[in-house]
């Protein structure tokens, strides 16, 4: 049991911050909210300096994965990222040099949707996978803020690989951690952006984050960013087991709620506008939350494969493998 | 980072498990602390068996008793331990931060004399922090230690001090300084509870009958080298300690061994079928699994030997929150079956502790200002 980070993995998140500082964050994620575009010259990036494939790279696993994806939501990168990292290389074995996007079924819509991409949708017991291209999206009417979103045509399924039965249950799972570790990280830009704000804005005299009508408020948002960080970095060590992803996702979403509706609340009238970029954060924060059954899906899976038997504690953790 | 337990930690909980199943009744759940003696006397045998074993403070380092073994062990030690009702009684806060807090701040005499009983399993203590107007804030607290000669002559009173029936000693804040000097002028002595001048009043109470009492002191003359720390120097003692007392019982551990009995009792009378106990029942776990990974955080910074962080007052209120959400959880599984327990139970046992060791309205002021940098509010 080790909480903080290693030398090496301390080297990846500086380096992919380092990157997200230049190619990422809110400016830029400002300028492509209003077309709906996805950032390839970001994945790019990621891609040449090898952030994509450290879930199977020699020394690093799946924790550095979701290490590094963790800092690409905090930086509102509009990036497949997670998928890329993490879902691909965990469910089929490969790193994947192409936005790769989750779908609970084929005619749903998808969060990044709308490009050359790989779609992993949950089909019964199997996985289909297609790679899909502009011509295969139709746009979802969308109302310029978070994630782009579009759904696949009929015509691009019959393309579709399909994998062996099993192949479903690791994609929920790693879906899961994916969820949980964006949620996370989204979750702590929108609190820094909140914690800066109620510190420079002042009201009768003083700035409103010294109220402690504030403060509380504020410091229970940092319990459940941290919480939720902590449970999605361990799902991800722990390779996804189906109980620590399911519960990381079921706490992360289930936060999530509390920091979007509190977040704008201290922001007040300059919150609401599409001129401030707290709509960055929360508005992808309620679109993950949807996915995959939302968060009262993840808590019932949560207590089903906790409990399924009998009542159990479990308190060791294996690692991944 | 890892979260995984190494092979000797894992095999050390097994060994504590098969220790304890041998050590108590099968599904024992706590003292009845109204027999004190008994109780006294059950809580020592449990705490010297575990010495026997080198269990009690083997995260000490070896000159003072310990087994130099890493802070986790004690973090297996009461995730054990609190869950099932603390067999070591009042016990579990001397290897927790008592006797760190010799360590760090008592003489070598009081070293020698203290840390050997501690990790012996000899020695009951209770904390004489709260005073009548002195609660969250405690830096204005009024017990007086009046400096005469080579004694303290102190006059006061403490109140809602848990522990005070099967005390050997309290570990007792006193002020030396004047009277408005808050944090500055606060001393800590260590008074024997059989000491002249020391007298006590059980107060009736919902957390249990021996949970709660009132302390006087009249006159009490107390030998300077009863203090620990320098004169003045008691509020750098107390939060420091309080630092380590906060995260020292495994409350989420506590949470969730509730939560798994209120599981089997929704898949006894039908309740885990609806969607929405289920969902909520999951929901519980989620909590006490954050609470579990935020307290973690705080063994790690102890481990590495920095000093305390807000991440104790973040795994606090995680901790409590969990309580009270599988409480509420509990009451609502069972129905109008909640009827036949005692309510106190589940609002004031387990709400209790977001008042102890600092109100969650403590310890969230701490976050603000630790963790998120936040401006002070006066």
């Amino acid at each position: 049991m080790r909480l903080n980070l290693t030398p090496e993995q301390q080297q990846v998140v500086d380096a992919v911050t380092s990157l997200l500082e230049r190619h990422a964050g809110k400016d830029r994620a400002m300028q492509l909210v209003e077309t709906g575009a996805y950032d390839l010259d970001l994945d790019a990036r990621l891609i040449e300096s090898g952030f994509h494939d450290l879930a199977l790279m020699e020394g690093c696993g799946p924790l550095e994965a979701a290490l590094a994806a963790y800092e690409v939501a905090r930086n509102v990168g509009v990036s497949a990222f997670g998928g890329m990292a993490l879902v691909a290389p965990m469910v089929l074995g490969e790193a994947s040099a192409q936005p790769t996007l989750m779908a609970t079924t084929q005619t749903g819509p998808v969060r990044l949707g709308g490009g050359d991409s790989v779609v992993l949708a949950l089909d019964g017991d199997q996985v289909l996978a297609v790679d899909a291209t502009v011509e295969d999206w139709d746009p979802v009417n969308r109302n310029r803020s978070g994630f782009p979103v579009a759904r696949l045509k009929a015509q691009a399924w019959v393309r579709a690989r399909r994998f062996g039965p099993g192949s479903a249950a690791r994609l929920r799972d790693w879906w899961r951690v994916e969820i949980a570790i964006t949620t996370a990280g989204l979750m702590r830009g929108a609190l820094d952006l909140t914690v800066a704000y109620v510190v420079q804005r002042k009201q009768f005299g003083r700035p409103i984050g010294s109220f402690q009508a504030v403060q509380h408020r504020l410091a229970r948002l940092a319990i459940l960013t941290e919480g939720a960080r902590w449970l999605a970095l361990e799902s991800a060590w722990a390779g996804a087991r189906p109980d620590l992803a399911a519960t990381a996702a079921a706490f992360a979403t289930g936060a999530a709620d509390h920091i979007v509706r509190e977040c704008h609340q201290f922001h007040g009238a300059i919150g609401v506008t599409r001129e401030y970029p707290l709509h960055l954060w929360t508005q992808r924060l309620l679109q993950v939350q949807q996915e995959m059954g939302g968060v009262a899906g993840h808590r019932r899976a949560a207590a089903d494969l906790v409990f399924q038997d009998k009542a159990v504690l479990k308190l060791s953790v294996a690692p991944a493998v | 980072m890892e979260f995984g337990w190494s092979a000797e930690d894992e095999a050390y909980r097994d060994e504590l498990r098969a220790f304890i199943q041998d050590a108590l009744p099968a599904g024992w759940r706590g003292y009845d602390q109204t027999d004190r003696p008994a109780y006294k006397a059950a809580a020592e045998r449990f705490s010297r068996g575990m010495a026997e074993r080198g269990w009690l403070t083997q995260n000490w380092p070896t000159e003072y008793g310990g087994g130099d073994c890493s802070a986790w062990r004690q973090c297996i030690l009461t995730e054990e331990l609190t869950p099932i009702g603390e067999p070591r009684g009042s016990q579990y806060m001397n290897v927790n931060w008592i006797g760190p807090a010799f360590m760090r701040f008592g003489t070598e005499e009081q070293k020698r004399y203290y840390l050997r009983r501690i990790a012996a399993g000899d020695i009951f203590w209770c904390q004489g922090f709260s005073e009548p107007d002195a609660g969250s804030d405690l830096a204005s607290l009024r017990t007086r230690a009046v400096r005469v000669g080579d004694e303290y002559v102190v006059n006061g009173s403490k109140i809602w001090t848990s522990h005070v029936g099967v005390a050997d000693y309290c570990f007792l804040l006193a002020r030396t300084g004047e009277p408005d000097s808050r944090a500055r002028g606060i001393t800590v002595l260590i008074v024997p509870m059989d000491h002249p001048g020391f007298t006590r009043r059980n107060i009736a109470s919902l957390a249990g009958d021996e949970s709660h009492y009132e302390m006087f002191f009249d006159d009490m003359r107390v030998p300077v080298e009863w203090r620990l720390g320098e004169e003045n120097q008691g509020w750098e003692v107390v939060r420091w300690a309080l630092q380590y007392e906060r995260v020292g019982t495994a409350q989420y551990q506590r949470a969730a061994l509730q939560l798994s009995d209120v599981v089997g009792k929704a898949q006894d009378n039908g309740a885990f079928e609806d969607p929405e106990i289920r969902s909520r029942i999951g929901e519980a776990w989620a909590t006490c699994r954050a609470a579990r990974l935020l307290t973690y955080k705080v063994y790690d910074l102890r481990e590495e030997g920095s000093p305390p962080t807000a991440d104790s007052n973040l795994a606090r209120v995680a901790s409590t929150d969990a309580l009270k959400g599988v409480a509420q959880l509990s009451r609502d599984v069972l129905g109008e079956e909640a009827l036949e327990h005692d309510q106190a139970v589940d609002v004031i046992r387990n709400g209790g502790l977001a008042i102890a060791a600092g109100a969650t309205e403590i310890q969230l002021d701490r976050i603000a200002l630790d963790f998120l940098g936040l401006p002070r509010s006066r």
